[in-house]
């Protein structure tokens, strides 16, 4: 499959240069192609989505940015199988997605923890509904909780935590069914912005431990370009991908660095134009 | 991560339920028991007097009503066990609340378990929903003891009879409960539960559903546990069994502190039972920020 002749027929807004799209093609984990979606009310109907074209590559980290009201929340729940396209379609290695599915992590910006479950009962939801006995289920439980370092607050229960220890946990029960792609919708919002950059290196110590591929929405360009191999830069009415920036930076990487700047220049530059 | 973080959102929370255990426990013991003692104490002292220029017929004392409470609590009685001719030795006051219970309990017991399922069923699927909501809104504003007729009727002036009024009463409080709880669970929770693999309805409503509206449903029926002592007392009026019956038997009789006695029952019981499920609540609900 060629990502640039499908982006090419998919939409006219999508005619920056793709190139670095290209190298994604051998293991592709996420495709979505010629995605579009349409509300339609008795009075209106209102395009939120057209020809969205990109492919994610198995272990690969990309954020999708864009103003607001450019469907990215959109975007991320049909790729979720929380809501159906209405043209086009998206793929997870190769079968399409028609629901929400545990090959799909899925992480919230408002937790969406069970507040009657304790942390350790929410990590262990998913692999309840996965049929996975004791003892492996709490081996598996005290995995997750040690990889977000919240090993000690099992017993818990979510109004204990701050929100940056909720998200944490919002991460381990996303991982315990071990998913394919995880998912993330501004997991991040909603911390403080100390928590926020610790937050950070921890999902990059977590991505690089389990080789997860992440899908990472956020409006956030400095996050994104802390974060991701790829940004996916999305435009609004109707919303489609204006481009998608590579960013060729080492990691760890120091927001106080030219090449930093330059690339959130940039990004803000394409979201602004 | 940071030690700090992690030790600020458990300290916090410790701290705050001490604060709550030492407000309780300060407020109780100086300035809000005082006020609650005096409030109670001019009640009574309020009653003696009235009832010094009144003969016992027109307002007992509460020195009377204490004598014939006592009267009742020791008079013996025998208790006559339902379905097994069986005859216990008890009291008159005994044997009067274990005959409330007798419909009290199964009234209860089946008004909540019917409301609460109607509730969730209803609450949960839009097209039960739309089916039962005319027959609901048509029904709701009848008060529970309308049904006494058919209560008779249908099952005779007997504990049945109370039962049922009793079970209606605490259906429609059951039944909105839940119903109120089911539809305000968030869409997110119910999101986040499909996507770590609930694929069917009823292990959506058993994992997530219930458990979210569980607040709610409790509220209900503690609700349904205080409103059923006073729907029961009314009952009994026709059905002329329990403590209710009592209370209009001796009335009639001009035994007013008798009476009152009775009443004094009601209020016991209800306090009872509402502080014992406060506790269930409390646990049940341990969660709860």
């Amino acid at each position: 499959m060629s990502d640039d002749a499908n982006a090419d027929a998919g939409a006219a807004a999508n005619t920056a240069e793709t190139a670095t799209a290209t190298d994604t093609d051998e293991a592709a984990t996420v495709s979505v192609d010629s995605l579009g979606k349409t509300y339609a009310s008795d009075r209106r109907t209102v395009e939120a989505l057209s020809g969205v074209e990109f492919a994610v590559a198995d272990g690969e980290f990309v954020c999708i940015v864009g103003p607001s009201g450019c469907g990215k929340t959109t975007l991320f729940r049909i790729i979720a199988g929380l809501e159906a396209a209405t043209t086009g379609a998206v793929t997870l290695d190769g079968s399409p997605v028609t629901g929400p599915g545990t090959d799909r992590g899925m992480v919230f910006q408002e937790y969406g923890l069970f507040p009657w479950r304790t942390v350790s009962e929410n990590v262990a939801f998913g692999l309840e509904e996965q049929g996975v006995e004791e003892p492996a289920r709490s081996e598996r439980v005290t995995e997750m909780l040690e990889l977000v370092g919240l090993d000690g607050f099992a017993d818990a229960y979510p109004k204990e935590l701050s929100g940056g220890m909720k998200q944490r946990v919002g991460i381990a029960r996303a991982l315990a069914v071990d998913p394919e792609l995880l998912l993330m919708d501004e997991p991040f919002g909603a911390v403080d912005a100390q928590t926020r950059d610790m937050l950070h290196g921890e999902l990059l110590d977590i991505w690089a431990e389990t080789d997860k591929t992440v899908l990472f929405v956020t409006h956030d360009v400095e996050e994104a370009v802390t974060l991701a191999d790829r940004v996916v830069v999305m435009a609004a009415n109707p919303g489609r991908v204006r481009e998608i920036v590579s960013v060729d930076i080492d990691r760890p990487r120091e927001r106080t660095e030219g090449e930093f700047a330059e690339y959130v220049e940039r990004i803000r530059g394409l979201i602004g134009e | 991560m940071s030690n700090d973080e992690v030790g600020a959102g458990v300290t916090l929370s410790e701290t705050e339920a001490d604060e709550r255990l030492l407000d309780r426990l300060a407020g109780f013991s100086s300035e809000q028991t005082g006020l609650a003692v005096a409030g109670f104490a001019g009640f009574l002292a309020v009653w003696y007097v009235a009832a010094l220029f009144q003969p016992t017929y027109l307002l007992p004392s509460p020195v009377e009503v204490l004598a014939a409470f006592v009267v009742e609590l020791t008079a013996p009685a025998s208790l006559s066990i339902p379905f097994t001719g069986v005859e216990l030795p008890a009291t008159r006051l005994l044997v009067k609340l274990v005959q409330s219970l007798y419909h009290y309990v199964p009234g209860l017991l089946i008004g909540t378990s019917l409301g609460v399922f109607a509730g969730v069923a209803m609450g949960w699927n839009t097209r039960v929903d739309s089916v039962f909501t005319p027959v609901t809104r048509l029904l709701r504003p009848i008060p529970p003891l309308a049904w006494i007729g058919f209560a008779v009727i249908w099952l005779g002036v007997n504990h049945q009879g109370a039962t049922f009024i009793v079970a209606i009463g605490s259906f429609w409080i059951n039944f909105y409960s839940a119903y109120g709880g089911v539809e305000g669970v968030s869409e997110d929770l119910k999101e986040v539960a499909a996507t770590l693999g609930v694929g069917d309805d009823w292990t959506m409503i058993r994992k997530v559903v219930i458990p979210a509206a569980s607040p709610s449903i409790m509220t209900g029926i503690r609700t349904s546990i205080g409103q059923c002592w006073m729907i029961v007392v009314a009952a009994e009026l026709i059905v002329g069994v329990g403590v209710g019956y009592e209370i209009l038997n001796t009335a009639q009789n001009l035994a007013m502190d008798v009476s009152v006695a009775y009443m004094l029952v009601i209020s016991i019981v209800f306090l009872v039972s509402d502080g014992l499920f406060r506790r269930v609540e409390r646990r049940v609900l341990e969660w709860r920020a």
